[in-house]
C-alpha cells in the first residue's frame, strides 16, 4: 500500500514540471480570458463586472453569420490543404527523376514570410496588374479586368485559394513523412497477391495514413480557424464584411476598439468552438480507423 | 572542475542582476527620462537636435526616443498606458484623442488664445474635445486633385482647365473613360481607413458634417446624401472594382497612366513617376458648396497620464511644435504648413503645387471626434460600399449609417 502511494507520488513529482509549465503558459491566460469576457474591461482604468452582457451582445449582433462564414471558409481551406497535400505527397513520394528539386519547390509558400505572400498574392488579384485577370481575360474567359477582391463572393474564395496555398506545404511534408514511414513489405505482399495500384492505395496507403491524416487535419482546422493575417492583408474583412470570420470580428472588437470584455467573450466562444469541433472530429476519426482495421 | 547546479546558478544570476540594479537606480533617482513613442522607420531629421538642446536646457532630463512603425506605434502607447505603464508623451493620430481623453489615459494641453491663433483655421478643432485641447498638431495634411494633362489632352479636353465642380468631374471623367479607355476617376472603397476619409473630401466639399461640437450626429442632411450619391454617380466612370482600391493601389494607377484624376495629399508630388505631365487643382465642390473644402488631418503629440513628469511632457512637446521648430519639421517632411509663418509664402512661391493643398484649409473640416473611432471608421466604409456596390441607395445608406454611429459617439 505504501509502495502504491510513494509510487503514485513519485508519478505526480515527474508530472509536476509539465503541470506547472500547462497551468502557466494555457491555464493561466485561459482563465484570466474567462475572467475577463464577464466584465466591461476597455481604455478605462476601471472595471465592472457585467455578468453574461458580452455574450448576449454577441448573439444580439450579427455574430451568426460570422460563425456559418467562419466554419465554410474553414472546411473548404482545410479540406483542400488535406486533398492537395495527400495528393502532393503521393505524388513527391513517386521514384521520379528529380524527385529531390520537386520536394524543395514544394517549400517556398511555408519558407515565404507570410505578409510577403500575402501581399503578393493581393496583387496577383488586382484587376489592372494582376497576372490572374490578364490570364483569365487572354483566354477569352472574361472581357474586362477582373477585381477578384473587390466583391464579396469572389473576395471569399480568394481568401481561401491563398490560405492553401500557404498551408498545402506544411501538409504535403507531414504527409510525405508519413507516406515514408508505411512497411515496404506490405506492398510487396499485396503486389504478390496481384493487388493492383488503386487496391493497395485503398487498402494499404489509405488506412495508414489515416491517423497522420488525422493529426494534420486537426492542427490544420486550428491554424486556418484562427487564420488572421491572410485575411487581414487581403481585405480587411471587407467588403461589407463578407470576409469577416470570428478571429476577424474578435480582433476589430478588442484591438480595433479597444473594447477588450467583450473581445474577451469572442475569444471564450472561438475556445468553445474549436473544442467542442475537435471532440466530435476525433471521435469521427477513432470510429473510421477502428472501421479500418 | 565540478560543474555548478542550476540552483547555484539561477542564485547568482539573481544576486548579480540585483547587484547591476542598485547602483544604476541609485545613480539616476533624481532624473527624469521622457519616454516619447515616435511613429516611423527613423527619427524624424530635425528631432535629435533639438532634444539635444531641451536636454541641454532642462538639466537632469533625458529623452528616450522609441521609434515604432505606423502599423503598431499607436496601439503600443495606447496599450502601454491602458496597462499602467505610459510614455510621457506619443504622436498619435488626433482622431483617437477623444476617446483617450474620456478614458483618462492623456491629459488636456493648456493652449493659450495666442497660440490657438496661430495656426490656420480649424487646426485646432481637430485636437479639442469638451471645449480644451488634449495634444499638439505636429502633422497635417489636406486634400487636392491630381489630375493627367496628358490624358486629358487625349480625352480632347483642356489640360490646363481641371474640374472645379463635381458634375464638371464627372463629365471629364467620363470623357476620358470613353475617349481613351482608362479610368476617370480614381475611387477608394476599400475596407481601410482611405475609404472615410475619401467620403469626408466629398462631404467637406459640399458643406456638410458628421457630428456637432454637442456630439449630435449630423450626418443624416441632404448635404450628405448628395455627397454619397456624387460618390456613388462616379462608379461607372471610375476603375473596376473600387472596393478593392485604397490610396497606395491608385497611386500605381496614375503612375501607370490608367487614371485621369487622383484625390490625394502633397506627399504624391513626390512620388509619381517622372514624364508623367500632371497637374494639381483644389477638390472639386458640390451644389451646397460655400467654398473650397477639404478633410484636415492631423496628428498629435499627446501627453499621457500618470507618468509623473506630465508638466515636463507638455513642456518638451510645446517645444517640438513651436512655430520654428514645427516649421522645419513639415519643410523636412513635406507636410503641409500647419501655421501660417512667412516661410509658407517662399514654399508656395517655390513650388505652386502647393497652393491647392492651402487654399482649401479656410472652408475644411475635421476628422470627427469619436469616443470609438474604428467604429466610426466601419460604420462609414460600410456606408460607401454599400452605395459603390450598388446594394443601397445614398438616402437609405446615410440614414443607416446615422442611426449606427449613435453607438459610437
Amino acid at each position: 500500500m505504501t509502495g502504491t502511494r510513494s509510487a503514485i507520488t513519485f508519478a505526480w513529482l515527474l508530472l509536476l514540471p509539465a503541470l506547472i509549465y500547462i497551468l502557466t503558459i494555457v491555464g493561466y491566460p485561459l482563465i484570466d480570458t474567462i475572467n475577463l469576457s464577464f466584465t466591461d474591461a476597455s481604455l478605462r482604468p476601471t472595471v465592472n463586472f457585467v455578468g453574461w452582457e458580452n455574450y448576449q451582445d454577441i448573439f444580439n449582433a450579427e455574430f451568426g453569420g460570422i460563425i456559418v462564414r467562419t466554419i465554410v471558409w474553414t472546411t473548404f481551406s482545410v479540406g483542400l490543404k488535406i486533398l492537395i497535400g495527400t495528393c502532393g505527397a503521393l505524388l513527391l513520394n513517386a521514384a521520379i527523376p528529380g524527385r529531390t528539386l520537386f520536394r524543395i519547390l514544394t517549400m517556398p509558400p511555408w519558407i515565404i514570410p507570410i505578409p510577403i505572400g500575402v501581399f503578393a498574392w493581393g496583387w496577383l488579384y488586382n484587376g489592372q496588374f494582376g497576372m490572374i485577370s490578364a490570364m483569365l481575360e487572354g483566354l477569352g474567359l472574361t472581357s474586362g479586368p477582373t477585381e477578384f477582391l473587390a466583391y464579396g463572393n469572389t473576395a471569399f474564395w480568394s481568401t481561401i485559394v491563398t490560405d492553401v496555398w500557404i498551408g498545402v506545404p506544411m501538409v504535403t511534408m507531414y504527409l510525405l513523412a508519413a507516406v515514408q514511414s508505411i512497411p515496404k513489405d506490405l506492398y510487396e505482399a499485396a503486389w504478390t497477391d496481384g493487388a493492383g495500384r488503386f487496391y493497395r492505395f485503398r487498402r494499404i496507403t489509405l488506412p495508414m495514413l489515416l491517423p497522420a491524416i488525422a493529426t494534420m487535419s486537426t492542427l490544420s482546422l486550428i491554424f486556418t480557424f484562427n487564420s488572421f493575417d491572410i485575411i487581414w492583408i487581403l481585405t480587411g474583412g471587407g467588403p461589407r464584411g463578407q470576409t469577416t470570420t470570428m478571429i476577424i470580428d474578435t480582433y476589430k472588437t478588442a484591438i480595433g476598439s479597444y473594447k477588450y470584455g467583450a473581445g474577451a467573450a469572442r475569444a471564450v466562444m472561438i475556445c468553445l468552438f474549436l473544442s467542442v469541433f475537435c471532440y466530435f472530429y476525433f471521435r469521427l476519426i477513432n470510429k473510421v480507423s477502428r472501421q479500418g482495421a | 572542475m565540478k560543474a555548478l547546479s542550476p540552483s547555484v546558478l539561477a542564485g547568482a544570476s539573481a544576486v548579480a542582476i540585483l547587484a547591476a540594479g542598485l547602483p544604476i537606480g541609485s545613480a539616476f533617482a533624481q532624473d527624469t527620462v521622457i519616454r516619447f513613442i515616435q511613429c516611423g522607420d527613423e527619427i524624424a531629421e530635425t528631432y535629435p537636435e533639438l532634444i539635444e538642446q531641451f536636454e541641454a536646457d532642462h538639466p537632469g532630463v533625458s529623452v528616450e526616443v522609441e521609434v515604432v512603425g505606423w502599423g503598431e506605434c499607436q496601439d503600443k502607447a495606447t496599450t502601454l498606458a491602458a496597462a499602467g505603464d505610459p510614455v510621457g508623451l506619443a504622436y498619435m493620430g488626433s482622431r483617437t484623442l477623444k476617446q483617450l481623453a474620456l478614458n483618462g489615459l492623456i491629459v488636456p494641453i493648456p493652449m493659450t488664445e495666442e497660440e490657438k491663433a496661430s495656426y490656420y483655421p480649424h487646426i485646432v478643432d481637430t485636437v479639442t474635445f469638451d471645449g480644451q485641447q488634449w495634444g499638439f498638431p505636429t502633422a497635417f495634411s489636406t486634400k487636392a486633385l491630381y489630375y493627367n494633362k496628358g490624358l486629358m489632352e487625349a480625352a480632347g479636353l483642356d489640360p490646363e482647365t481641371p474640374p472645379t465642380t463635381w458634375d464638371e468631374l464627372y463629365e471629364m471623367s467620363a470623357a476620358v473613360a470613353e475617349e481613351t479607355g482608362v479610368s476617370g476617376y480614381g475611387l477608394i472603397a476599400k475596407s481601410f481607413d482611405s475609404t472615410a476619409h475619401h467620403f469626408l473630401n466629398w462631404l467637406y466639399t459640399n458643406n456638410g458634417s458628421v457630428i456637432d461640437e454637442d456630439g449630435n450626429i449630423t450626418l443624416d442632411s441632404p448635404e450628405a446624401i448628395e455627397a454619397l450619391a456624387a460618390l456613388g454617380r462616379m462608379v461607372p466612370v471610375s476603375e473596376p472594382g473600387a472596393t478593392a482600391y485604397e490610396s497606395a493601389e491608385l497611386r500605381a494607377l496614375f503612375n501607370d497612366e490608367q487614371l485621369a484624376f487622383l484625390q490625394s495629399g502633397p506627399w504624391e508630388r513626390v512620388r509619381f513617376n517622372e514624364g508623367i505631365d500632371w497637374g494639381v487643382a483644389p477638390l472639386p465642390t458640390g451644389p451646397s458648396a460655400t467654398g473650397p473644402g477639404t478633410l484636415l488631418i492631423t496628428d498629435s503629440l499627446a501627453v499621457f497620464n500618470g507618468t509623473g513628469y506630465e508638466d515636463l511632457a507638455i513642456e518638451f512637446a510645446r517645444f517640438l511644435t513651436n512655430p520654428e521648430n514645427q516649421f522645419a519639421y513639415e519643410s523636412v517632411h513635406g507636410l503641409t504648413p500647419l501655421r501660417p509663418v512667412p516661410g509658407v509664402d517662399e514654399l508656395v512661391a517655390e513650388d505652386p503645387t502647393w497652393k491647392p493643398f492651402i487654399d482649401g484649409i479656410p472652408n475644411g473640416g475635421p476628422e470627427p471626434l469619436f469616443v470609438d473611432y474604428r467604429g466610426f471608421q466601419d460604420v462609414m466604409i460600410d456606408m460607401v460600399q454599400s452605395v459603390v456596390l450598388g446594394e443601397a441607395t445614398a438616402e437609405d445608406a446615410i440614414a443607416t449609417a446615422a442611426a449606427d454611429l449613435e453607438e459610437y459617439k
